[in-house]
């Protein structure tokens, strides 16, 4: 089952058009990555998602509804953590989640289950009573999440979570977007960390100029832009490396040599690593190291946009 | 609705778990009754203190003395000639009445004279007891005139006089101009407080746009139409409660005599109270910032409440600006008060009654307009 359905999606914002003709599907159990730089529409698209703005054309179901229809049962059905802190400072921890949590119509006992249960999630239940400015800015994005989670919604929209903390909070962050994961919630997750998205999202759509220009899983994705793969073997010397002899092996199509590095380009449909393993062997020349040297998401989200991620 | 009860329950408990919100909410209001105390309050009966000089030293002059002695709100203290001015230059007495020698032969030869009254402080001081004094005066010289010169006729007829026993009850009228006076002063404060009141509370709508605490909120079942009628309900409740404070503790612990049944003020206020919202969700509306939105609120309440009459009269300003007071719903609230405290029934003020509710729909119009035009998450609506 689909919980998320985007078809035909535009928004416009006078002549300039921030989403266009956006069409996407997140299936249940998903992590749901969403690459795109500033301005590339993607905040946009998630504010339609929320509800918070409406788009110009097209259509978004939530869990097979559609939300534009059915305003209070797709947001019912979402909880949003956004990029901006939205907490209250003058209101503690506990009373943070339980005024959220409060809006999704939970009351009494189970309202009061629901907020433990969150502080208790996020890792804040002995925080409970503490006022947000007490709190690390890693403990603010947990606190963050717990406000979006209490009312168990089956999407949660996680729009860079992990932006600005500590190493050992983002970890804490992203086994909790596991965790979330494995209890049932799909997730969309944006995040200007590339090895975040690499990480844990099951299927990337890069967004660009309001277009998905690429969607898959990360696999998928790295197999689009290019062919072939490198090979990077490293040797004490490079004296008796014969460049035609390797070249001459099936699949390989180039070699560079850099100092004591060997690089070596070659077809990605062609198993032929044994044979160039063989080749140093039988020429005397003393492996040191070996790697694979795959395309990564970062590549491939440059190669695609014409744009690195962060330098935005 | 459940979701609108929620924002309200939660912002009233957020709001007043501050002791300042408690203090410039509830205990403000009552500052406008305290300076109308201390500028229109005190005791009402105004002492006159009068220095008496008697060179006469006859009985006449001791009895007409005894007699000023009597008088009520009029304290008599005999002091020498030559002490006169330094007395009433230190302000010790008002005025020194001064029987010169010859006093009573004047009286008795029915043609009064030799008596001085010496003030600094006008007619205003000396006329009250002038009247009192000089109508004693006369009609002792009329007793005179009708013994015909007779003395010991003269002496039958003036102890007589003196002897005479007879009650008089008097009934102090009230001053309802100083009540008056009182209501307005303490309402014109009640009325620049629910302004700052109102546009502290509707600030709370850029607050939670500065936080973002806005866009999270409408990412949940609330939408904005809620969540401003949720900011619009609490303002009413605090306002509502502002006025009946006021009102209450103006009538029953300061007994200040509105002139006007107390759920008829209080029914103008609350129509106030809507003017006042709808007022600063325009500021709100038009403003990007919580400082903008001070800024403004310092250009239009200021001005408006002073231009009103809130503080002073209306009517000592200039012609110009009583015109454009006309326009301003600060004046016609409080014109409405007056017009009641004048006696006129609650039905015939009708039209005042529609136009503050004009004043309070144009504003709200104003916002609402304003809020929808909005397209951007960044801004709201």
């Amino acid at each position: 089952m689909n919980v998320l359905e985007i078809k035909n999606l535009t928004k416009k914002f006078s002549d300039f058009i921030a989403v266009d003709n956006m069409s996407l599907t997140v299936a249940e159990g998903e992590i749901f990555g969403f690459l795109g730089a500033n301005g590339a529409g993607k905040s946009t698209t998630i504010n339609m998602i929320a509800g918070l703005l409406r788009s110009n054309e097209g259509v978004i179901n939530i869990l097979g509804k559609n939300a534009a229809k059915n305003s209070r049962f797709a947001k019912m059905n979402i909880g949003m953590v956004p990029q901006d802190l939205a907490i209250y400072e003058d209101m503690t921890a506990y009373e943070n989640v339980k005024f959220f949590a409060g809006l999704y119509g939970l009351r009494g006992q189970e309202l009061n289950e629901r907020v433990e249960e969150a502080l208790e999630f996020v890792g804040l239940q002995d925080k409970h009573k503490s006022y947000p400015n007490s709190f690390s800015g890693g403990m603010k994005r947990r606190l963050n999440i717990a406000c979006a989670i209490a009312h168990r919604p089956k999407l949660i929209i996680m729009d860079e979570p992990t932006v600005g903390i500590d190493p050992q909070s983002r970890n804490y962050i992203l086994n909790s977007v596991r965790k979330l994961n494995e209890m049932g919630c799909t997730i969309i997750y944006t995040s200007h960390y590339m090895e975040e998205v690499e990480e844990i999202c099951s299927r990337i759509a890069i967004i660009d100029h309001g277009k998905i220009i690429a969607e898959g899983t990360k696999e998928q994705l790295k197999s689009i832009i290019t062919n072939t793969k490198d090979l990077w073997i490293e040797v004490k010397s490079t004296e008796k490396v014969n460049v035609e002899s390797i070249k001459a092996i099936n699949g390989v199509e180039a070699v560079q040599i850099d100092e004591n590095l060997i690089k070596i380009n070659s077809d990605t449909g062609v198993n032929n690593l044994n044979k160039i393993i063989e080749h140093f062997i039988n020429s005397h020349l003393e492996i040191r190291s070996l790697q694979e040297k795959a395309p990564n998401l970062e590549t491939v989200f440059l190669t695609l946009t014409g744009r690195n991620l962060r330098d935005q | 609705m459940k979701d609108i009860l929620w924002l309200i329950q939660n912002t009233l408990s957020v709001t007043f778990r501050k002791k300042k919100n408690i203090i410039l909410y509830l205990c403000m209001p009552l500052i406008g009754i305290f300076i109308s105390l201390l500028v229109y309050g005190g005791d009402q009966k105004a002492i006159l203190h009068v220095g008496i000089v008697n060179q006469d030293n006859s009985e006449i002059a001791s009895d007409t003395i005894k007699f000023l002695k009597g008088l009520e709100n009029v304290k008599v203290v005999e002091i020498p000639n030559a002490k006169t001015k330094d007395k009433i230059i230190s302000g010790d007495v008002d005025s020194v009445i001064t029987f010169e020698k010859g006093y009573s032969e004047s009286v008795l030869s029915g043609n009064p004279a030799h008596i001085q009254i010496t003030s600094i402080k006008g007619a205003q001081i000396t006329g009250f007891v002038k009247s009192y004094l000089y109508q004693y005066v006369d009609n002792i010289s009329t007793i005179s005139i009708a013994a015909a010169g007779n003395q010991q006729t003269f002496k039958q007829m003036y102890h007589d006089f003196q002897q005479t026993n007879y009650k008089l009850t008097t009934h102090s009228l009230e001053d309802t101009s100083k009540n008056k006076n009182m209501t307005n002063q303490t309402i014109g404060f009640l009325i620049m407080i629910m302004l700052m009141s109102a546009g502290n509370m509707s600030e709370i709508i850029l607050l939670d746009k500065e936080n973002r605490t806005y866009f999270r909120l409408l990412s949940t079942p609330i939408n904005a139409r809620k969540y401003l009628l949720a900011n619009v309900s609490v303002n009413m409740i605090i306002m509502t409660i502002q006025v009946l404070i006021t009102l209450t503790i103006m009538k029953i612990l300061f007994n200040i005599g509105i002139s006007m049944s107390f759920w008829q003020a209080a029914f103008v206020m609350i129509l106030f109270s809507f003017i006042s919202v709808g007022l600063n969700l325009v500021i709100v509306a038009f403003s990007n910032s919580r400082s903008a939105a001070g800024a403004m609120q310092n250009l239009i309440i200021t001005p408006t409440v002073m231009i009103s009459g809130c503080f002073w009269p209306v009517e000592v300003m200039p012609k110009t600006l009583q015109k454009i007071a006309d326009f301003l719903p600060q004046r016609w609230t409080l014109a409405t008060l007056t017009k009641l405290q004048e006696g006129n029934s609650f039905s015939s003020l009708s039209l005042n009654f529609m136009i503050l509710i004009a004043f309070a729909a144009a504003f709200f119009l104003i916002a609402v307009y304003r809020f929808s035009r909005n397209n951007s998450t960044q801004n709201f609506v």
